[in-house]
This record gives structure tokens, C-alpha cells and sequence, in this order.
């Protein structure tokens, strides 16, 4: 890296690895090659045998944007691991990027493109070429085109952000459709919307848990699915033990104990539905006794005025000295910082629980502050894919449009809302009347099952693309991703398909996406920005930049600072106070019950339920592998005569489910918890048929203010089945004894 | 056979290994921990560690060379979590050691506790006399599903039916290190220069490893914190990894 010259203003984070796309041209000759006795006379570019190669890439396993470095040797690929130069990972990796290989290489993969002969969703598929998968696309999508009813396709993917996210977009447009809508389960949709009320921008700032002191989490498992988990990870680490003599703290407010909960100082089980409640009340003491000094105090106070903690501590049955201790440690650590995520941001009251959230940061004047929240300056580029976003009531949009018989092709990309939205909303059935269903897909989801034809796609490992991880690092940042092997089968990476559509389509649009490959497409764009940012300085070749930038796999300005910082008006903060008390489907009477529902370290929101290594990895906090459970809490087992391994039935007013109990001591009594992720109709031979999936009997319930899916506000109610199945699991005796196996004088069993 | 008991007991004299280049030694620092197991799946993805299936997995036939244990403390509502990663001790007195009739685990000179697995004839003796309980028995030869054997490590052996196994401080890693220093005209590998699997994925950068024998090393630094123990000290094995026990406050 030290070779290249460079200029003030464009800069690496730092010396990457060492490949940059010899793997393509590695594996393409060995192909052709693999039975000679002697195939390597001339070796392939980049190949010595025995000698590893790193590519440095992009992970996909969720939205985080970790940069990843993956290991090769002789074409294929070993072992993955965070790319030290990346701010996101820093070397680092969690359990689900390192499964990425089981994703590349899964049996399940689908291997050529497909069209349905059968029934649809029967999954009886025949094998087709590509000419002829493109040629039935595209004449399909042209012919509406030239009668002007392009409208009526529609495309449809996961959280894409890059320039893929633009190529997607210029299709859309020079098609004349603008129904190029995404959808995420995890996208923290009532974030945005509060941070929108709050602090007037509806952006993910950067949560500076490493500086923090203080740290209060309304519900976010920020080390296991929230946002981040390794940044914040790493940024944990350093909170606890990276500051000599000063050890940061951390409490968790949450109904179910997640592996956050699990880390915290204290976990606090507040009734369901009140922590934005609870919120309030600290503000209320944090104001009243005197930690807040800013000259609006009066004003917040009678803001506040009903939140007394008396009050608060009735109805969130969190006891009221508790409030003010909470109160006078947040109010008086040096950097505190409140955070909120999971189901305190899924209830009905989702956005008003955020905006009591904010306001507590607000009040610590920890905005723009280290250890506090730190708005981004503009991402280098992309900067609205966020709004393609369709939340629920998007998908209801386009439900009914489907149900109306508005939507003659359908594009469905890395998205899988067969499965993760509640059965009652009809997706599934909606796609019936679509006449044409296109999956660009690497593997045979539910969604993907419903469609005519399949156009299978390379996995991120052997494609071509860019990312800028949202929420940025407090410093403008960009990552390549690139092909680190050859592709396995007859599949295209998206952005390909994408073109050759537009290729086939014709009219204006080869005119316009002119490029061959998605390759060309993002080294152009990379030399736009490259032009843009670079026009003074040290000169420095296109060429160079690129190739540096292949082998650092990311791009980064960390000295560029936040520009304009939002200065929230203590005027507005105050007014977009409402009472956070959220709502549930289903009578207590009937239900007792509150489901929680929560997205797991290990399958994320179900996308890694095909990956076997993390089928076969215990469960942080259970130690169950392969399949689904619901925790109870101790006491409640016992009142309901319920042992582990009982099935129950669990019933919401939306549909139930059958699923073994486990017991579990960190469950607020008249809480049971399932785990999202298992529960699959398809997806390949690891994930089919195991499980349950609690989306599927959530109750249609919505935030007030953001209109987005509230899936922590259903009840149920538990009935024993008679049935008994085993839970499998590697825990045995979960109590140290006595054995002193935590430490010395750290056993309190 | 005397001279062999002779060895024996030199072998066993506290100090023995300083004599030695390397004392690969690790710290865990549970109040880092978070339990989020990046660990075990770096391993298995390291070191060919088999999926068993669900079947198997019932049976207790899982083989996990490193793996999180779950201990509760109290009750509701205040109840904890704990977690420990818990992986072979490597024990400078390792009862496996003494119990295998055939030596197929001895310990080397780095203080590795090794393990040969075409030496091994699969008594099983060793996994008894563990009291980590860390030592895992292929009872099947174990198949990947095509094509996800292409993923396979070719630094590391694919393990039979019949035979033991276990954590190996990703003996292949250190290997290299050590082979890229001989080329380089070095004595030493340099104090971070070997990164286990399981270590370099650490989210929390909860562990540390290198060589004790180096007073400069990072993890000779870090044993000397005083929140450091040893699980099951007091059965005198002398194990090679130091945790540090979590913070209350």
C-alpha cells in the first residue's frame, strides 16, 4: 500500500490483502484443466499450490456492511474472517459471517435457471437455459413497455445499498415502473421515524458505545442482532476493559433476556409494552432532581410532569427506586447513552418509546458528544436507499395491488416476505394472481418457490458490487465487493441479470445501462466518485486508486468530520412527547400471555436457517440446536404443570403454532419468547420442515406513528397438547456447584 | 522403560518449558465474553470439525473443540447469565496425558498438548481423565454433503472414525508462523504473529494468545492481571490457559 501515492483527500484505512481478482481467472483455467496429470505447467495467475491467497469482500449475512477477508487456496474457499482494515469489523466476525462458506458452497444451491411446470408452489421445476429465461423475461417485460403499461411490474428485493440499489433504480425508471420497493424485516423502520421527530433527520446516527460510560438499552440486543452487532461488540469490549480503571456499565430493559441482557450490569424485566414508559420516568427524575442544567429546564419539567416516577414504577412495575437510581447514574456519568431496539421498538407505541429514548440522550447532552450520538456526514454515495424501504404498510400496498390484478410481473430479489411477514396478511395468496413471478435467487426460499421462473443468482462471494454501511462510522466510508472465487454454477450475479435484462428489453435502455458487466458498471461509477472528490492534491492514476482499493476492499476518509451536525430544537423534542404505552392484540382474559418474539444471533431473521454450521451452533442463551422452542418462566411452568419438552399449542388471535416448552429463568412471568429463524417450508434440506415461525401467528397490529409492523404486541394463550418431544441441546448442569469455574470468588451459585 | 519415567518427571518440573522457545499460553477475559459463539464456528470452519446432524447431535455425538457453557446464577428477577469458552487447557500436567497406552496425546515442547490421530486406537481413556471434559470421539466417519467439502482446510487432517480429538491451538497456524520466520532469518516468531481461529474472530477481543516465555507478549501482560485464575486449579493439572473472572459491580 505504501507504493501508491496518494492524495490529501483520498486515503485508505490502512495496508489490505494481498489478491485482487486473480480467483476468476485462477479458477475459469482449472476448470478446463482438472484431469490432466501434469495441469499446471504454466500456472494460472496468482496460484502457487500451498500458498494461501486473501480476498477482501463485503459480508451479506446481514445488513451490518462488515468487510470481510476471505481465505483461498487453490480456487476455493477456506475460511473467512473480518478485514482488519474495514472501521465496520476491524478484523473481526460473528458467528453468522463466518458461516458465509455454507452459503457458497450449500448443497441446496440452485444451480441453472428453472421454470414451474407444475402447480405454482409446488416446487416442481425443469431446468432451462439462460437464453431462454431472458428471452421469456424480457419479451414479456418489453411487450408492457411498448403498450405503456410498465407499471404493472413491479420489483421487489432485500436491503440493497450501492450501486446495485442504483442499477436497480435506473431499470425501474427507464422502464417507466416506479414500484422499485425493498423490504427488510430488520429494517429499524420506527428508529428512523423517531430520530426523524426528534433530531428533524430520519438517519441512523453512530451509537458511540466504545467512549460510553453508561450504557441503557431499551430492548436493542446491540451484541447480537441490533444494527451492528460486531462494531458494537468490539465497541463493548473496550467499554468494559479497554480504559485503565474505568469500567464502563451496562443495563438492559427487556422482557426476555437476550445475550445483551446477559452482559449488562443489571437486567430490568419492565412490564412489556412500558419501557418507553419507563424512559419518561428517568427523564422525569433525571430534570427534577437536578442532573439537567440547561435553560429549557423548566419547560421539560412540566413536559415530564406526568411521568413522576411514583407513577411510572406502577405502571412499569420496575420498583421507584430503581427509576431514580437509573435517574441520578445516567444523569451523572461522564457519557451516557440510551439506546432502543427490539420489541420496545415493536409494540403500537414503537415511535413514541424512541422518542422518550432520544429524549433521555437529549437531556445527558450527549448529542455529537463522544460516548453520545454521533450524526454521520453524507455517505459517500446512496444515500437513499433507505427510502425505498416499503415497511408494512408498503407490503400491504403492494398485497393489494397484487390482490387488484395491478401487477403483471413481479421481481423478487433477496427478500423472503413469504415468510416474514404474519400468515393473515395473504401475501402468499395475493401472489396467485400475479400472472408472471420472476425469484433472482440463489436458493429455493418460500417466496422463492412461488415464482415461474428462476433466475439463480452467484452468492456475494463471487460477485461484483459495492456497500455503504449504514450507519456509518462518524467518517465517510465505502467497501468493493468482489468475486473471491469462481462461480460454482450456471448462475449471474444479480447486477449481470439485471443488465442482460435490459439487453434483452431493449429501446432505450442498453442506451442508457450501456455497461457489459456489473464489474464495468461499478468501476465506472468508482471513477466518477474518484474524479468528484479528487480534483486537487498529489496526482494520482485511476488505475492505482482502483487496484488499491480492490486489495484494501474498502475506501475511507477518516479524517472528513460530521459537517453539518442536527441541532435538535428543545422545543420540537418536547412536543414529539407522547404517552409509550403500547397496545396488544387479544384479550387478557383469554390470552394471558404476551408473545415475544425475537430475532436470533444465530439465524438472524431466519436468512441462516440453511446454513448448517449455524444450525449446529447452540443457541447463545439455550443451547438448543436444530429446531424451535417457547421459554417460560420457572414459576409459570410450574403453575401450568408444564415440564420441558411439553408441546403446546400457542394460540394468538392470528393463528397458532406447536412447539416444545423450555424452561427458562431470565423470562419476565406472563412473557413466553419464540425464536424467529427456524420454521422454514423450504429453503433447502438444513432448514426445511423444523421449527416454527412466530412471525406467522403475529397479530396485524401497527405503530401508531410509523404505520410499521408492531410484532411485539400479540398476545397468546398455552395449551399442553399431551404430546412430548426432546429439545436438543448441549447444556447439562447449568449451575457452577460450588466448583469455583467462574473464578474464585465469583461463584454465587 | 526407566528412562522413559525419568523423562517423565523432568518433564513434570515446574519451569521445564522456560527452557523452551515458545509456551503458547491464552487468557479469556470473561468480563469481555459476551457468549456470542463467532468462536466456535471460526474453529469449526479452521479446523474440519464435522456436522454431525440431528440425530447425532441428540446422541451427544457433537464434536465442538471450543464451546460457550452457560452457568445461571439467582433467580428471577435477579438472575445472571454467565458464560465461559471452555477449550483443552493444554495442561503443562495433563492426566491424558499419562492415561493413553499407546501416547498418541503427549505434550511437546511448546507446552502444546498434542494429539496424533494415527497413533490413537480410540480406548477413550484420555476423554475419562479429562476433568474439562474437552476431548471429543469420532464414533462415525463423518461425510459433507457435496459440495460443501470444498470448504475443508487442507492445512488439517480430516479425522477417521475410531479416533480423539481436540483443540490444538490451531497447531498449523503456528506452523506457518513458524516456517515464515525460519525464512525470514528470525530465531522467534514475532508476539502476535500466530492468531488461533478461535482468537482472531473475538468480536469482543475477549482472548489473547501468544508465548508466555516472552515477558514482552501481550498475554504474558495479561496473565498478570489479578482478576486471573485457572478453572479446576486445584486438581494440579497446570493448565496453559489463564481466564480473567468477570467484574461485579
Amino acid at each position: 500500500m505504501s507504493k501508491i501515492s496518494r492524495r490529501d483527500l483520498l486515503q485508505y484505512i490502512g495496508a489490505g490483502g494481498i489478491g485482487v481478482v486473480g480467483g476468476v481467472l485462477y479458477g475459469e483455467s482449472v476448470q478446463q484443466n482438472v484431469e490432466l496429470l501434469i495441469p499446471q505447467v504454466v500456472p494460472p495467475e496468482d496460484y502457487s499450490p500451498g500458498v494461501a491467497t486473501w480476498y477482501n469482500t463485503v459480508c451479506n449475512q446481514c445488513p451490518a456492511g462488515c468487510g470481510i477477508s476471505v481465505r483461498i487456496r487453490e480456487g476455493k474457499a477456506k475460511k473467512i474472517e473480518g478485514n482488519p482494515v474495514h472501521p465496520v469489523s476491524q478484523g473481526r466476525t460473528c458467528a453468522r459471517g463466518q458461516a458465509g462458506l455454507n452459503a457458497l458452497y450449500n448443497p441446496d444451491r440452485i444451480r441453472t435457471p428453472l421454470q414451474n411446470v407444475g402447480q405454482r408452489g409446488s416446487g416442481n421445476f425443469e431446468e432451462i437455459s439462460w437464453d431462454e429465461a431472458l428471452t421469456t423475461v424480457g419479451s414479456r417485460i418489453g411487450r408492457l413497455k411498448i403498450d405503456n403499461e410498465a407499471s404493472r411490474v413491479r420489483l421487489l428485493c432485500g436491503r440493497v445499498r450501492g450501486h446495485l440499489d442504483e442499477l436497480f433504480l435506473q431499470f425501474m425508471n427507464l422502464l417507466g415502473s416506479d414500484h422499485y420497493q425493498q423490504y427488510d424485516f430488520t429494517y429499524p423502520s420506527a428508529l428512523m421515524a423517531a430520530n426523524k421527530m426528534s433530531f428533524g433527520t430520519d438517519v441512523l446516527p453512530y451509537y458511540d458505545i466504545r467512549n460510553a460510560v453508561f450504557l441503557l438499552s431499551f430492548g436493542a440486543d446491540y451484541l447480537g442482532t441490533w444494527i451492528s452487532p460486531v462494531h458494537h461488540s468490539l465497541a463493548y469490549g473496550h467499554l468494559r476493559q479497554g480504559r485503565e480503571g474505568r469500567r464502563g456499565k451496562t443495563i438492559q430493559i427487556e422482557p426476555r433476556m437476550s445475550l445483551s441482557g446477559a452482559a449488562a450490569d443489571e437486567w430490568i424485566a419492565a412490564r412489556p409494552g412500558t419501557e418507553g414508559l419507563l424512559a419518561l420516568g428517568i427523564a422525569h427524575a433525571l430534570v427534577s432532581e437536578g442532573h439537567y442544567h440547561g435553560s429549557d429546564r423548566d419547560e421539560w419539567s412540566k413536559a415530564l410532569q406526568a411521568y413522576s416516577p411514583s407513577l411510572v414504577s406502577a405502571e412499569t412495575e420496575v420498583s421507584e427506586d430503581k427509576i431514580l437510581r437509573l435517574a441520578r447514574e445516567f444523569g451523572t456519568s461522564t457519557a451516557s447513552l440510551a439506546i432502543a431496539g427490539g420489541a420496545t421498538a415493536a409494540g403500537t407505541n414503537a415511535v413514541a418509546s424512541i422518542v422518550a429514548v432520544n429524549a433521555l440522550n437529549y437531556l445527558a447532552g450527549n448529542l455529537s458528544q463522544p460516548g453520545g450520538i454521533i450524526f454521520n456526514p453524507d455517505p459517500a454515495f446512496s444515500a437513499t436507499a433507505g427510502s425505498r424501504q416499503a415497511g408494512f404498510q408498503g407490503m400491504l400496498d403492494l398485497i393489494g395491488a397484487m390482490k387488484a390484478g395491478d401487477v403483471d410481473v413481479l421481481l423478487v430479489h433477496d427478500t423472503n416476505p413469504v415468510f416474514a411477514l404474519p400468515d393473515n396478511v395473504g401475501f402468499r395468496q395475493a401472489m396467485q394472481n400475479v400472472p408472471l413471478i420472476i425469484a433472482l435467487s440463489s436458493f429455493r426460499d418460500e417466496t422463492t418457490e412461488m415464482a415461474d421462473l428462476i433466475l439463480p443468482t452467484s452468492t456475494y462471494l463471487e460477485s461484483w458490487g459495492d456497500d455503504v454501511p449504514d450507519p456509518g462510522v462518524g467518517f465517510p466510508v465505502a467497501s468493493i465487493s468482489q468475486p473471491v472465487v469462481a462461480t460454482l454454477y450456471d448462475t449471474l450475479p444479480v447486477g449481470d441479470i439485471v443488465l442482460s435484462l435490459a439487453r434483452q428489453i431493449g429501446g432505450e435502455l442498453p442506451i442508457h445501462m450501456r455497461w457489459g458487466t456489473m464489474e464495468e458498471f461499478i468501476k465506472e461509477r468508482w471513477r466518477e466518485e474518484y474524479d468528484q472528490r479528487g480534483s486537487e492534491g498529489e496526482e494520482q492514476e485511476f488505475e492505482a486508486f482502483w487496484q488499491a482499493a480492490l486489495e484494501a476492499g474498502v475506501w475511507g476518509q477518516p479524517g472528513a468530520v460530521a459537517g453539518d451536525q442536527p441541532v435538535p430544537l428543545s422545543s420540537s423534542m418536547i412536543a414529539s412527547i407522547a404517552d409509550p404505552v403500547s397496545r396488544f392484540a387479544g384479550d387478557e382474559s383469554d390470552y394471558p400471555f404476551v408473545l415475544h418474539p425475537y430475532l436470533t444471533a444465530t439465524f438472524f431473521d431466519g436468512r441462516g436457517a440453511n446454513l448448517p454450521w449455524l444450525q449446529e451452533m447452540p443457541d447463545p442463551m439455550t443451547s438448543v440446536v436444530y429446531g424451535s422452542w417457547v421459554e417460560l418462566n420457572p414459576v409459570t411452568a410450574d403453575e401450568l404443570g408444564i415440564r420441558e419438552g411439553d408441546v403446546l399449542d400457542v394460540e394468538s388471535p392470528a393463528g397458532s403454532v406447536r412447539v416444545p416448552a423450555l424452561i427458562f429463568p431470565a423470562i419476565r412471568p406472563g412473557v413466553v419468547a419464540i425464536p424467529v429463524g427456524q420454521g422454514h417450508a423450504a429453503y433447502g434440506r438444513y432448514a426445511r420442515d423444523r421449527g416454527v415461525n412466530p412471525i406467522h401467528i403475529v397479530a396485524t397490529l401497527i405503530d401508531d406513528q410509523s404505520g410499521d409492523l408492531a410484532w411485539a404486541a400479540t398476545r397468546v394463550k398455552l395449551k399442553l397438547t399431551g404430546e412430548r418431544l426432546q429439545i436438543i441441546k448441549t447444556d447439562g448442569v447449568t449451575r457452577t456447584l460450588g466448583r469455583q469455574i467462574l473464578g474464585p470468588e465469583n461463584d454465587h451459585a | 522403560m526407566s528412562t522413559f519415567v525419568e523423562k517423565l518427571r523432568q518433564y513434570r518440573k515446574p519451569g521445564y518449558y522456560d527452557k523452551f522457545d515458545y509456551h503458547w499460553t491464552m487468557t479469556i477475559d470473561l468480563d469481555r465474553c459476551t457468549g456470542c459463539e463467532a468462536c466456535m464456528v471460526a474453529c469449526q470452519a479452521e479446523n474440519n470439525l464435522p456436522i454431525v446432524g440431528e440425530k447425532r447431535f441428540a446422541e451427544n455425538r457433537e464434536i465442538k473443540w471450543i464451546r460457550i457453557e452457560r452457568y445461571w446464577e439467582g433467580e428471577y428477577p435477579d438472575v445472571k447469565m454467565r458464560f465461559i469458552p471452555m477449550l483443552c487447557q493444554h495442561c503443562d500436567d495433563a492426566p491424558c496425558e499419562t492415561a493413553c497406552p499407546v501416547f498418541a496425546t503427549y505434550h511437546n515442547q511448546d507446552g502444546l498438548n498434542t494429539q496424533i490421530y494415527n497413533r490413537c486406537i480410540g480406548t477413550r481413556t484420555c476423554a475419562v481423565y479429562c476433568p474439562y471434559e474437552v476431548r471429543y470421539f469420532n464414533w462415525f466417519t463423518y461425510t459433507w454433503d457435496e459440495p460443501l467439502e470444498q470448504q475443508l482446510n487442507p492445512d488439517v487432517t480430516v479425522r477417521e472414525k475410531g479416533v480423539m480429538e481436540k483443540c490444538t491451538f490451531c497447531i498449523q497456524r503456528i506452523r506457518i508462523a513458524k516456517d515464515n520466520a525460519k525464512d525470514d532469518d528470525r530465531r522467534r516468531v514475532r508476539d502476535g504473529e500466530v492468531v488461533p481461529a478461535c482468537v482472531q474472530s473475538c468480536p469482543t477481543e475477549a482472548l489473547v494468545f501468544g508465548n508466555s516465555n516472552d515477558p514482552e507478549a501481550k498475554v504474558s501482560k495479561m496473565m498478570k492481571n489479578p482478576r486471573g485464575y485457572k478453572v479446576l486449579e486445584e486438581l494440579n493439572t497446570t493448565p496453559s490457559i489463564v481466564y480473567l473472572t468477570k467484574v461485579h459491580s
